[in-house]
C-alpha cells in the first residue's frame, strides 16, 4: 500500500523535476558566455589563449581593465555614449509626454490622421531613412559631433504608441478633478499622468537606452573624429591589433558595454511586466 | 455666490440631443438634488456648471454673469466624483493638497486648513497614505476632503454615496446634510435614488429625457406632484395608476390605503383580491387585483393573508386624477372637479 502511495508519489514528483532540469539547463546556457567574457577579462593574455581553457583565472589580474582606460583612453568614448543615450532620454520624455497626452485625451481636427503617421514612422524600418537623414544632418553641418546622434532619436514613435495606450487607461475623472483643482494642462501631464505610467515610462527609457547605447552603425556613418565616437566602436578597435586579438582587452571592453544595462535590468524588470500586463485601477 | 442660471440650454452628443431648451434657476445657498433615471441628462447639467462639459449652445449663468467662457479651475467651485477620481499616485496629504498648491495657497495657510478639513471628516490618521491603503469609505472622504479644502462658493456631487455600503450611505447622508448647515453654500447634488433626493434635498428637480419633470421641495414633489413620471419616481412602491374613461387616469399611493374585511363608510371603496403579501416588520406590502388592475397596497396591518377578499377605502384628498398625456388635473384646473369625484365613487358630497 504504502509503496504504491511512495511510487504514485514519485511519478509525480518527474515532470516537475524534469521541468527544473530544462529551466536550469536553458539558463546556464544563456548565462555562460556572460560567465566566459567576465572571467576572461581578468585572466592574463597568456591564459586566454591556454589549452585546455581555465574556467576560473589561475592568475587574476586587473590589466586588460588598466590599459583599457591608460593606452585606449576608453574614458572619452565612455563618456560619449553616456552623453548621448542620456540626452536622448531627456529629449524624447518631453516630446513623448505631450505627445501621448493629446493622443490619448484629446479631439482635435486630425488627430487620426496625425496617430496614423505616428504609427507608419514607427513601423518604417531605421535603414530606410538613414541616407535621406545622413543629408538632412550634412546640410545643417553638424556631422561628425555628438548632435546627429541624438537629434534624430528624439521623437519615439514606439514610446508615443505605448504611452498612449497608459494614458487612455486613465479614467477622464481624474484629468478633470484637476482641471478643476484649476491644474495647468503642463502640470496635469507631468504631475499627475506621468506618475502614473511610472512602470511604462521606465520600460521606454530602458528600451532607448539599451537600443541607443548599443548603436553602432549611426555613430560610424555620422562621425569620423574619436572624439565623439561612443563606446561600441572604441570597443570594436579594440580587435584591430596587429598582434592579434587581445582576447582579454576586448572582454574587459564588453564587460563595460554590458555591465550598465545588465545593472539596469535587474533594477527594472519587474516594472517592465508591469508595464504590459496593464493592471486595472480603481 | 448668486444663483445659478440656466438659459435655453442645449446639449448633443454626436447626434443624440440630450436637453432641449433647458430653463432653470438653482437657487444660492440650497440644496438642490438633480434626480432622475440614468440619461436623463443630471450629470450633463452638473458637468455644465463644472465646465468640464460644455453645452452645445445657451447660457450659463452664475450671479448674473455669463460664465462660459471661465476655465474650470477658476470657477470656484469644487466636484465629488462617482469614482471618487482621487490622484492614486499621490498621498491623502498631497490629494488635498492639490488644488491649494496650484491656486497659491501659502504653505502656512494650507497646513491649517488640511489640519482643519481632515478633523471634520476624520481622516487625520491617513494624511500620509496612498489611497490604494484605504477602504472605500475613507477614499470618499477623501474625494470631499479635496471638495472642502477649497471653500468653494458650490459643491457639486455626482452620485457621491452610489459605491458605498448601505450603512455607510446612509450614515453619510446625514453627514452631507449637517456639512450643508455648516457651510451654508450652494449643493447640487446628482443622484439616481429617489430616497437620497427626499432625504437631502431642500429643493429636487426631476428629470427625464433632458426635461425638467417637476422642480419643487421634497413635499410637494411627494404631496402634489404635477405628472405621472413624478407621481411615479417618488415613493417606494411607485403610486397605482387606474385607467379611467376617456383617458382620464386615477392616482393613489399604496400607504394611503386603507384595508378592512367589512365594508366602511368611506366615499372611495372598492372592493379587491390580496394575490401577494410581504411582510416587512413595521408595514406589509400586499398586492392586489382590482377590477383588472394589480395596484401595491402598504398597510400596517399585517393580519390580511393572500388569497383573501378585501375593501380598500381612500380619503378623496388622496386620489389623484391624470390627463390623458400624464399631465396632473388640479382641482382649479377643471371646471368641474367634483365630476372627476363622481366618476370613482359613490355619493359624493356636493360642495
Amino acid at each position: 500500500m504504502n509503496l504504491i502511495k511512495t511510487k504514485k508519489r514519485i511519478m509525480r514528483a518527474i515532470p516537475a523535476f524534469l521541468n527544473s532540469i530544462i529551466k536550469l539547463a536553458v539558463v546556464l546556457f544563456i548565462l555562460f558566455p556572460f560567465y566566459w567574457m567576465i572571467i576572461t577579462s581578468f585572466k592574463p593574455y597568456a591564459e586566454t589563449i591556454l589549452m585546455p581553457p581555465t574556467f576560473w583565472p589561475k592568475t587574476f589580474t586587473l590589466s586588460a581593465y588598466t590599459s583599457i582606460f591608460n593606452e585606449m583612453n576608453l574614458g572619452i568614448y565612455l563618456k560619449n555614449s553616456i552623453i548621448i543615450t542620456l540626452a536622448i532620454i531627456a529629449l524624447q520624455i518631453p516630446i513623448m509626454v505631450p505627445a501621448a497626452y493629446a493622443f490619448a485625451k484629446y479631439k482635435f481636427p486630425g488627430h487620426k490622421l496625425m496617430f496614423g503617421i505616428v504609427l507608419v514612422a514607427f513601423m518604417i524600418p531605421g535603414q530606410v531613412t538613414f541616407i535621406p537623414v545622413y543629408f538632412l544632418m550634412a546640410r545643417l553641418g553638424i556631422l561628425n559631433t555628438l548632435l546627429p546622434q541624438i537629434l534624430p532619436f528624439g521623437a519615439n514613435a514606439f514610446g508615443i504608441f505605448l504611452l498612449r495606450q497608459n494614458f487612455m487607461q486613465i479614467p477622464d475623472e481624474i484629468i478633470e478633478a484637476a482641471r478643476l483643482d484649476n491644474a495647468s494642462e503642463l502640470k496635469i501631464m507631468f504631475r499627475l499622468m506621468l506618475p502614473m505610467s511610472k512602470a511604462t515610462m521606465i520600460t521606454l527609457a530602458m528600451f532607448s537606452f539599451i537600443s541607443h547605447w548599443n548603436s553602432y552603425f549611426w555613430p560610424l556613418v555620422m562621425t569620423q573624429s574619436e572624439k565623439v565616437r561612443p563606446l561600441t566602436i572604441a570597443i570594436e578597435k579594440l580587435k584591430d591589433v596587429e598582434l592579434g586579438i587581445s582576447w582579454n582587452i576586448l572582454m574587459a571592453g564588453n564587460v563595460l558595454l554590458v555591465f550598465p544595462i545588465i545593472i539596469i535590468f535587474m533594477f527594472a524588470s519587474k516594472k517592465i511586466v508591469r508595464a504590459f500586463a496593464y493592471k486595472g485601477m480603481k | 455666490m448668486g444663483d445659478i442660471v440656466f438659459k435655453g440650454i442645449n446639449k448633443s452628443f454626436g447626434n443624440t440631443k440630450v436637453i432641449e431648451d433647458l430653463n432653470l434657476t438653482i437657487k444660492d445657498g440650497e440644496f438642490t438634488v438633480l434626480v432622475g433615471a440614468s440619461g436623463c441628462g443630471k450629470t450633463t447639467l452638473l458637468r455644465m456648471i463644472a465646465g468640464i462639459g460644455p453645452a452645445t449652445s445657451g447660457e450659463l449663468l452664475i450671479n448674473g454673469e455669463n460664465i462660459t467662457d471661465i476655465p474650470p479651475g477658476k470657477r470656484d467651485i469644487a466636484m465629488v466624483f462617482q469614482n471618487y477620481a482621487i490622484y492614486p499616485t499621490m498621498s491623502v496629504r498631497g490629494n488635498i493638497e492639490f488644488g491649494l498648491k496650484n491656486n497659491k495657497v501659502p504653505k502656512k495657510e494650507r497646513n491649517r486648513l488640511i489640519a482643519e478639513i481632515s478633523e471634520i471628516v476624520g481622516l487625520t490618521p491617513y494624511l500620509d497614505r496612498k489611497p490604494s491603503a484605504l477602504s472605500g469609505g475613507q477614499r470618499q472622504r477623501v474625494a470631499l476632503a479635496r471638495a472642502m479644502v477649497k471653500k468653494p462658493s458650490v459643491f457639486l456631487m455626482d452620485e457621491p454615496l452610489s459605491n458605498l455600503d448601505a450603512k455607510l450611505r446612509v450614515a453619510m447622508r446625514s453627514e452631507l446634510i449637517e456639512l450643508h448647515n455648516q457651510l451654508k453654500t450652494t449643493f447640487v447634488y446628482v443622484t439616481h435614488d429617489q430616497v437620497e433626493a427626499m432625504s437631502m434635498a431642500d429643493t429636487i428637480i426631476l428629470m427625464d429625457h433632458g426635461k425638467i419633470q417637476q422642480h419643487a421641495s421634497p413635499e410637494i414633489i411627494y404631496n402634489d406632484p404635477n405628472n405621472i413620471f413624478t407621481a411615479q419616481f417618488i415613493g417606494t412602491p411607485p403610486m397605482n395608476i387606474i385607467p379611467l374613461n376617456e383617458g382620464i387616469k386615477l392616482g393613489f399611493r399604496p400607504e394611503k390605503i386603507k384595508l378592512s374585511r367589512e365594508i366602511t363608510n368611506s366615499k372611495f371603496q372598492r372592493k379587491c383580491h390580496l394575490i401577494t403579501r410581504e411582510m416587512l416588520g413595521s408595514e406589509t406590502l400586499y398586492k392586489a387585483i382590482l377590477e383588472n388592475e394589480t395596484i401595491m397596497i402598504k398597510s400596517l396591518e399585517a393580519e390580511f393573508r393572500m388569497g383573501e377578499d378585501v375593501y380598500i377605502s381612500i380619503e378623496d384628498t388622496d386620489l389623484y386624477f391624470f390627463a390623458a398625456d400624464g399631465n396632473r388635473i388640479r382641482k382649479g384646473d377643471v371646471p368641474d372637479y367634483n365630476k372627476l369625484l363622481k366618476m370613482v365613487g359613490g355619493s359624493w358630497n356636493e360642495e
